[in-house]
């Protein structure tokens, strides 16, 4: 009987701890929220958050985002031969690039990249007591540590996934016309052929949630590390988990609201 | 006005740190906190400026009750509360200056270049002239801990929480750290709270004595008074006797 | 905080802020530097129209569909677009909504009224508003030529079970027929494709295989004519089959280009007719190939064959763009 009982009991634990989760992250967003009006504490430290969320993370998503390009133009030719005109291959590569593959891409490397990084860092400072040096020298640790990471992100993430878009259009567009023997005309007559502003306000709701979601995550788990090392790397990799699977169904959220 | 605690309870989970702890440090004496590991010291100490807030019980800093403070109060009693911390909690971002800057930023009027004499000041007395521009990886322990008690002191407190101060450095740099602690007693009239069982150092420093034991607070006197005592659980601390210890638990 | 650092974040920021609003201007079409002014057109109904398509002129571009409305009345559907202001428009302008390719983009031609007189153009409400005429929806056109040949192929099949010197003229007479059917279509073509400014390279290519195909029927018939002199019959046959692959090379070559071969038009030909008046010949049991082909079933098959492929021709004649537009791709 015991032993019968033990998945469902497992499976309630489970289900209790991640709403408790997903509440103690309300608070701590809520909480954020309220230290924004420390603009003394936090101002400073933005923009060195900015060059770290997004300047730093403009290689690694226009790395992904050229690659991402370069295939997309290949399989839409693959795909279309034939029974399509090429110059769907400029519809594919825009419309996906913008609508999908740049925002959410972009947001799951910045999730490993900047989330599994807050975390980190944020889980040092913790079980090092430097953010209980932080308070006893008078500094609200929200306002210092999680205020500036998560206006960073929301800054940044759709700065970042305005320019991976642009890289994989143009990769998909070099692809075109190297590798496919299309010529420019068709490419873009494909691009402006479906385009609606809309997909550019699309793809930078998309980032700008990813963004925070990506920055305050990070921060939660960090502020919740518990332990040594070992809690530090814990923290990280269920930073880069949750924020991963947050990223998936935010996408599919406004996916259903806004399309 | 000093430091009062008045039976603090706190307990993590099922396990009962504090059961009632009350003892008070009076304004300008150094008092020194006995007690073996984990049994609640550094817990003691960050109720003390609001880090922990307790189950029951409230803590008086300066004539106001720490434990009902919102945050603002709470930021302004922390401007009169220096904290040394265990392992120094240095942040690794910042280099030492900077580390020793970040109180005053924050809590003092000084403008730039008087900061920058406050940090050297500070720097200075803990020996680690010429340091400012390190990061505190590049630092041994000792040169952390001093760094550490450095940025606790460099806004001038009135009160200075010590937690184990003293606890692995070598005998020179210990009896700098506890020269420091009575300079700051003695030159600025500041008011002390130091956790350790360093019994030399506490020797040392102290203008009183209190020891913490299964959560409560066993014993409350000066130094003369704890050599004199004949409680076993005292004497078997401070003379190194865990046979006594255990006698009585 | 060092200042180089601070100065990449906002090199960073101005960049992506840049791109994406000259990005999203620019994939819109709108043109920073030409001023673009409204026209409305009125349909009767608009097809697969959408915000978005191209606007032409003589084939070239100039705007795009904005904003597509049942007028008030519910009578007319208005159509407005936005175009370059120094396009100066022909004073009967009508507007034709038809499809640009075959996949879905519709767009739509400005045109001086009489370069498409046959047309029912709306009757706008409005005295600015341009008379429009959609094309309707092209239903799918079968590989019609290619069921022609078919159908020469059986009829060469059993022309070898059952020839005669009699029937032969009669095969000659008719093939004539088929080869001034198929250089009237080259012909036609090259007309359309000269009329019309803009013509891709593709449409050249194909009246030029056209052409070529042509050509090789010719050759075959010489061949056939020269064999039926020498009372050769046998070799005659062989030519026959060559030129029926020939024929069938000219439909696929047509069929490769539009695919679609289902005619809407309705209208006789006087070169079919007398394909037609061959075939009653043959229908009524004149010699052995009449007679053989007085099996129903290939005779009317071959019949409406031809007549399908009147229908056709009448209607590229008449709706040439339909057609040409499809060499596109």
């Amino acid at each position: 009987m015991q032993l019968l009982l033990k998945p469902f009991v497992l499976l309630g634990r489970g289900g209790v701890s991640f709403a408790a989760g997903i509440g103690r992250w309300g608070v701590l967003t809520a909480d954020t929220f309220r230290a924004l009006r420390h603009v003394d504490v936090w101002l400073r430290l933005l923009i060195p958050q900015m060059a770290r969320v997004g300047v730093d993370s403009v290689p690694i998503a226009l790395f992904i985002a050229l690659f991402t390009g370069i295939v997309l133009a290949l399989q839409a030719s693959y795909t279309f031969t034939g029974a399509i005109p090429l110059y769907f291959v400029g519809v594919l590569v825009g419309k996906t690039m913008m609508l999908e593959l740049g925002p959410v891409l972009t947001g799951l490397a910045l999730s490993g990249r900047v989330g599994a990084n807050i975390a980190a860092e944020i889980g040092t400072m913790r079980v090092t007591e430097q953010i209980d040096a932080l308070e006893t020298l008078a500094y609200p640790p929200l306002a210092y540590l999680v205020v500036p990471r998560a206006l960073a992100g929301i800054i940044m993430f759709p700065v970042v996934t305005a320019l991976a878009i642009g890289m994989g259009i143009v990769a998909g567009w070099i692809t075109a016309i190297q590798l496919l023997d299309m010529s420019s005309a068709d490419f873009f007559n494909g691009l402006t052929l479906f385009f609606l502003p809309f997909d550019v306000t699309y793809a930078m709701i998309k980032a700008t949630s990813f963004g925070f979601i990506v920055t305050t995550i990070g921060c939660f788990f960090g502020f919740h590390t518990q332990g040594g090392a070992e809690g530090v790397g814990d923290s990280t990799t269920r930073a880069v988990v949750a924020s991963s699977m947050a990223i998936l169904v935010l996408n599919a959220f406004w996916a259903i609201v806004l399309l | 006005m000093g430091i009062i605690i008045r039976d603090l309870h706190k307990s993590f989970g099922s396990k009962v740190v504090l059961d009632g702890f009350s003892v008070e440090a009076r304004d300008g004496e150094t008092l020194v906190i006995l007690g073996g590991s984990g049994s609640g010291k550094s817990v003691t100490l960050k109720h003390v400026v609001g880090l922990l807030t307790p189950d029951a019980g409230e803590v008086e800093v300066d004539g106001e009750v720490v434990t009902t403070l919102k945050q603002e109060g709470l930021f302004a009693l922390r401007r009169k509360v220096g904290y040394v911390f265990q392992f120094a909690a240095l942040f690794d971002s910042m280099t030492l200056a900077e580390n020793v800057a970040m109180g005053l930023r924050r809590k003092s009027d000084l403008d730039e270049e008087g900061i920058a004499e406050r940090v050297d000041e500070c720097l200075r007395l803990v020996d680690l002239e010429g340091y400012g521009d390190r990061a505190p990886s590049e630092l041994s322990g000792g040169q952390r801990k001093r760094a550490g008690i450095a940025r606790a002191i460099a806004t001038r407190p009135q009160y200075l929480l010590y937690d184990e101060p003293t606890t692995g450095l070598d005998p020179v740099t210990r009896a700098m750290i506890d020269q420091l602690i009575l300079r700051m007693s003695d030159e600025l009239g500041v008011t002390g709270i130091v956790i350790t069982h360093d019994m030399d150092s506490a020797f040392r420093v102290a203008d009183r004595f209190a020891m913490l034991h299964n959560g409560r607070c066993r014993f409350q006197g000066s130094p003369d008074e704890i050599r004199a005592s004949q409680d076993p659980v005292v004497r078997g601390f401070i003379e190194g006797r865990p046979e006594l210890l255990e006698k009585e638990s | 905080m060092n200042r180089s650092k601070e100065a990449l974040v906002g090199v960073v920021i101005v960049a992506a802020i840049l791109l994406v609003t000259f990005g999203t201007l620019w994939l819109q079409g709108v043109s920073l530097r030409a001023t673009e002014v409204e026209v409305t057109a009125a349909f009767s109904s608009v097809g697969l129209i959408r915000p978005g398509n191209a606007v032409k002129y003589r084939g070239v571009r100039i705007g795009r569909i904005r904003e597509i409305e049942v007028d008030q009345d519910g009578e007319l559907v208005l159509v407005r677009a936005r175009i370059q202001d120094d396009v100066r428009l022909p004073s009967d302008a009508v507007a034709i909504l038809s499809p640009e390719s075959l996949f879905g983009d519709w767009q739509m031609e400005i045109a001086p009224r009489d370069r498409f007189p046959a047309y029912r153009y709306s009757d706008p409400s409005e005295d600015d508003h341009l008379a429009g005429y959609s094309i309707p929806d092209i239903s799918q056109l079968t590989a019609t030529a290619d069921r022609i040949s078919a159908d020469i192929e059986i009829l060469t099949e059993r022309v070898g079970i059952a020839f005669s010197e009699e029937t032969a003229l009669n095969v000659a007479s008719l093939i004539e027929n088929v080869e001034e059917v198929t250089q009237r279509l080259s012909q036609l073509i090259t007309q359309q494709a000269d009329a019309f400014v803009g013509v891709t390279a593709e449409i050249q290519e194909t009246t030029h295989e056209i052409g070529e195909a042509a050509v090789g029927v010719r050759r075959t018939l010489d061949r056939v004519n020269e064999a039926l002199a020498r009372d050769e019959v046998g070799e005659a046959l062989t030519d026959l089959v060559a030129m029926t692959s020939n024929l069938r090379a000219l439909s696929e070559g047509i069929e490769g280009t539009s695919d679609q071969f289902r005619a809407t038009a309705a209208q006789a030909d006087s070169t079919f007719k007398r394909v037609g008046t061959i075939l009653t010949a043959m229908e009524e049991g004149e010699g052995t190939l009449g007679r053989l082909l007085r099996d129903p079933a290939v005779a009317s098959e071959l019949e409406g064959t031809l007549q399908e492929l009147q229908l056709l021709l009448e209607d590229v004649r008449l709706n040439p763009r339909r057609y040409l537009r499809l060499s596109i791709f």
